[in-house]
């Protein structure tokens, strides 16, 4: 052992004084992990060499999971069990899913109203274990990179996750083991990593941040003055992105080829792989052929330029919404990072350019950047670099606010203030001798509770009965440096002190997360024996199903009534053996069906084969 | 370490008591307030350094917005003065001033149907703020002639024009929205 014991030149000076901590970026479709290493922050690499772990995870049937290329390789396969993009589910429930994402493979089954889970083979999953695997994957390799245990993680998220999503977020980090140290915005990190902070001569800095990813956009003002970074304003589009280009492109695909309208699902998916790759090849070449089954034609840079105009202008506007919230003049804008694999594409980063007046930076490349910042705060936070004075002001990316009376919400805090942050708001009770009254929590800058995110609703109980009016409802809102949220309400006229502590749904509560902490650590045996359970009744399932159709189709012909009798006796045998929570007892009593149904079907196909000569010709049989 | 929650927004930045604030001043203070006490520099500390680092923050924050709003800053005034407000019962009764925010908002519903829409309402909006400098003028003479009832109407007329410049931010979102 002692052989191997060679340590790296610096690293050998005091290495228990360095803390281990990483950044990582999760994503959508890609996830990174960086660390600080000999001064330098860099993305760590797995066995392969590769940096980009594919936001993918795979539930295999022998309840092993498969994280990255090969879950994503799975993706053709085995749709219905390989989870990708569960970044877009975070925090979401089942109903918004469905309207954020369209036609999606996997089956949901919302539980009592709290956190969404997907069907797989291996049981139903959440979004927050599914996220927690690939977080679970990242940590493995910086550890076995690293060579130890990491003490803090900085997790980046997008500038527009609202509370839920965040919550959901660290809920994943706890369930894979890992200390947060802080959530940060993905726009924030990519300014850290370009160290922007450490252009000392410059105060009262003004940046800018456009990120394009696969899927989504954001945007976000940052200001930077003696090394403290304060976020001024964020804005974007959750659902537009790289993909929407080879949406653009591909549909330009199906026009040209004249073959707009398919709906032949092969076809389209061809167009959408066809239309990635064209974009690509455009950013370094002025036009490129492309092909579509047996059409064949050229695409140039002006027209792909054309196609995905509106979809840039709408980027623009945000930024624009951007610049107004942070209530400055476009020209103060002194830098403007580009982030993300979509700005790749030359005619953004021109009319990115344009728009702010001065060419963006685009050396860092804009997959990595993010992870890379995020190693950087982490390394920070862990107290590695005790001189520095690098600080995060964060502001909440939507305002948060409460119902009241006639569905309308009242702001509590406003979109864009610094956080932390407390604030109280006084309310009163509307009818004499009200003793409770519902709080219900929202999110989102809409004047009507439907527009917006619900996030909480709780009653507070127990007000003393007085007339209407007189009781004072203290309601205090407090979001910590994360972005996350808890509510107290309390009645204060009468001294009486009711507060109740709540945590937005679609998080999971601590004792949930304890129990799948606890559940995924104890022996895998009881795992393997509740989808031997699970199989088993699937089995039993579709034999009962094949009886009863068979059953219903000729039972009166074919059967006698003993045997009928005797077939039914097994068939509820079996349906008893199904509620057991025993698989064998369940595999047991499919056997004995089969069995009892042998007869049966012997006697089936002969009158089948009978059936099926005597509405036929002979001739027929000779062609 | 912790700060001294009875203390005025005032003191805490280390500014004089008066409605004219030096805003490079209160800036400074606050990210030097906040590079103290951000619960990040506590990020490898107990839970209860935490916990102590968020409430203060949590102050600093909430003092520096007050601060710096013009409307805010005016009403923290006043209720150091001991005036009070009540949010639901009070408001102002100066027709004339009742009668130009209804002007302003007849103005705003045409903007759509302008050639330019977005010249339109810069128009406005450039319009709406130079009257709302003009009222925080009006409150410094009634605050600093000591008269703090009529201060308090020009701090009621504010909260009017915030609602306003919240309107027409509103509208040239959506008219950004259809684009």
């Amino acid at each position: 052992m002692a052989l191997l014991q060679i340590s790296e030149p610096g690293m050998s000076t005091a290495p228990h004084e360095h803390r281990l901590a990483v950044g990582i970026d999760l994503g959508t479709t890609n996830s990174l992990v960086a660390a600080v290493r000999s001064g330098e922050a860099n993305t760590l690499a797995d066995q392969n060499g590769e940096h980009l772990l594919p936001s993918v995870v795979r539930y295999l049937e022998d309840g092993e999971v498969v994280v990255g290329s090969e879950a994503q390789a799975a993706l053709g396969t085995d749709l219905q069990n390989t989870i990708a993009s569960a970044k877009r589910f975070l925090g979401r429930a089942v109903g918004e899913i469905k309207t954020l994402s369209g036609q999606l493979p996997y089956k949901f089954v919302e539980a009592d109203g709290s956190v969404p889970q997907i069907q797989t083979r291996s049981g139903n999953v959440t979004a927050i274990e599914v996220s927690s695997e690939i977080l679970k994957s990242l940590k493995e390799r910086a550890e076995s990179t690293l060579g130890g245990d990491l003490v803090g993680v900085v997790i980046t998220v997008p500038a527009y996750f609202d509370d839920a999503q965040r919550q959901a977020t660290k809920d994943a980090a706890r369930l894979a083991g890992l200390n947060v140290y802080r959530l940060l915005n993905e726009p924030t990190a990519a300014a850290v990593a370009y160290g922007l902070d450490q252009q000392t001569d410059v105060d009262n800095k003004i940046i800018a941040i456009y990120d394009l990813g696969g899927g989504t956009f954001d945007v976000s003002l940052l200001r930077l003055n003696k090394g403290v970074f304060e976020v001024l304003s964020t804005g974007g589009d959750s659902a537009l992105g790289g993909d929407d280009f080879d949406h653009e492109v591909a549909k330009w695909l199906l026009n040209e080829s004249g073959q707009a309208g398919s709906k032949d699902e092969y076809l389209l998916r061809a167009a959408m792989i066809e239309g990635r790759r064209a974009k690509e090849a455009l950013s370094d070449e002025s036009e490129v052929t492309v092909s579509l089954g047996d059409w064949q034609g050229t695409l140039s840079v002006d027209v792909f330029n054309g196609l995905i105009e509106a979809l840039v202008k709408k980027t623009l506007m945000a930024c624009r919404r951007a610049v107004r919230d942070a209530d400055i003049e476009r020209e103060l804008i002194a830098d403007v990072v580009m982030v993300g694999g979509s700005t790749r594409v030359p005619y953004v980063r021109q009319r990115v350019g344009e728009f702010f007046d001065k060419p963006p930076l685009v050396d860092i490349d804009p997959d990595k950047v993010v992870a890379i910042g995020a190693g950087i705060q982490a390394d920070l936070l862990a107290g590695n670099k005790p001189d520095s004075d690098l600080l995060l002001l964060d502001v909440i990316p939507l305002s948060l606010g409460l119902e009241t009376y006639g569905g309308l919400v009242e702001k509590v805090i406003a979109r864009n203030t610094t956080i932390p942050i407390t604030r109280a708001q006084e309310f009163t009770t509307f009818k004499d001798s009200q003793t409770a009254m519902t709080i219900h929590v929202l999110q989102g800058e809409r004047e009507t509770v439907e527009a917006n995110r619900s996030l909480a609703k709780f009653a507070l109980r127990g007000i003393p009965p007085m007339v209407a009016g007189a009781a004072r409802i203290k309601v205090t809102f407090q979001v910590d440096a994360d972005g996350l949220l808890s509510v107290f309400a309390e009645e204060e006229s009468t001294g009486v002190k009711t507060s109740v502590e709540v945590k937005p749904s679609y998080g999971l509560s601590d004792v949930e997360i304890e129990g799948m902490i606890r559940a995924s650590m104890e022996n895998a045996k009881e795992d393997v024996e509740q989808r031997r359970l699970r199989e088993s009744q699937v089995d039993a399932d579709r034999s009962l199903e094949a009886l009863d159709s068979a059953m219903a189709a000729d039972a009166d012909t074919l059967l006698s009534e003993p045997e009928k009798h005797l077939l039914l006796k097994a068939r509820s045998q079996l349906l008893a053996a199904k509620n057991s929570d025993n698989a064998d007892v369940v595999k047991n009593a499919i056997k004995q069906l089969e069995k009892a149904a042998e007869f049966y079907v012997a006697r089936r196909m002969d009158s089948n084969i009978q059936q099926a000569m005597s509405g036929h010709n002979i001739t027929e049989f000779e062609s | 370490m912790s700060i001294d929650f009875k203390q005025s927004y005032f003191e805490l930045f280390g500014l004089p008591q008066q409605y004219v604030v030096d805003e490079g001043q209160l800036a400074s203070a606050f990210r030097e307030l906040q590079a103290t006490h951000h619960p990040d520099r506590f990020a490898a500390d107990s839970d209860e350094d935490r916990r102590i680092a968020q409430q203060a923050t949590s102050f600093i924050n909430t003092a520096q917005e007050t601060l710096k709003s013009p409307r805010l800053r005016a009403r923290y005034l006043l209720s150091l003065a001991a005036v009070s407000f009540d949010d639901e019962r009070d408001t102002t009764s100066d027709m004339m001033f009742l009668m130009s925010q209804m002007e302003r908002r007849e103005q705003l519903e045409q903007v759509t149907n302008a050639a330019d829409p977005f010249e339109a309402i810069d128009e406005i909006s450039r319009d709406v703020k130079k009257d709302y400098k003009d009222l925080q003028g009006a409150f410094v003479t009634s605050y600093e002639s000591d008269d703090l009832e009529e201060a308090k109407q020009v701090v009621l007329k504010l909260k009017f024009f915030e609602r306003l410049m919240g309107e027409i931010k509103q509208l040239e979102e959506k008219l950004e929205d259809d684009v």
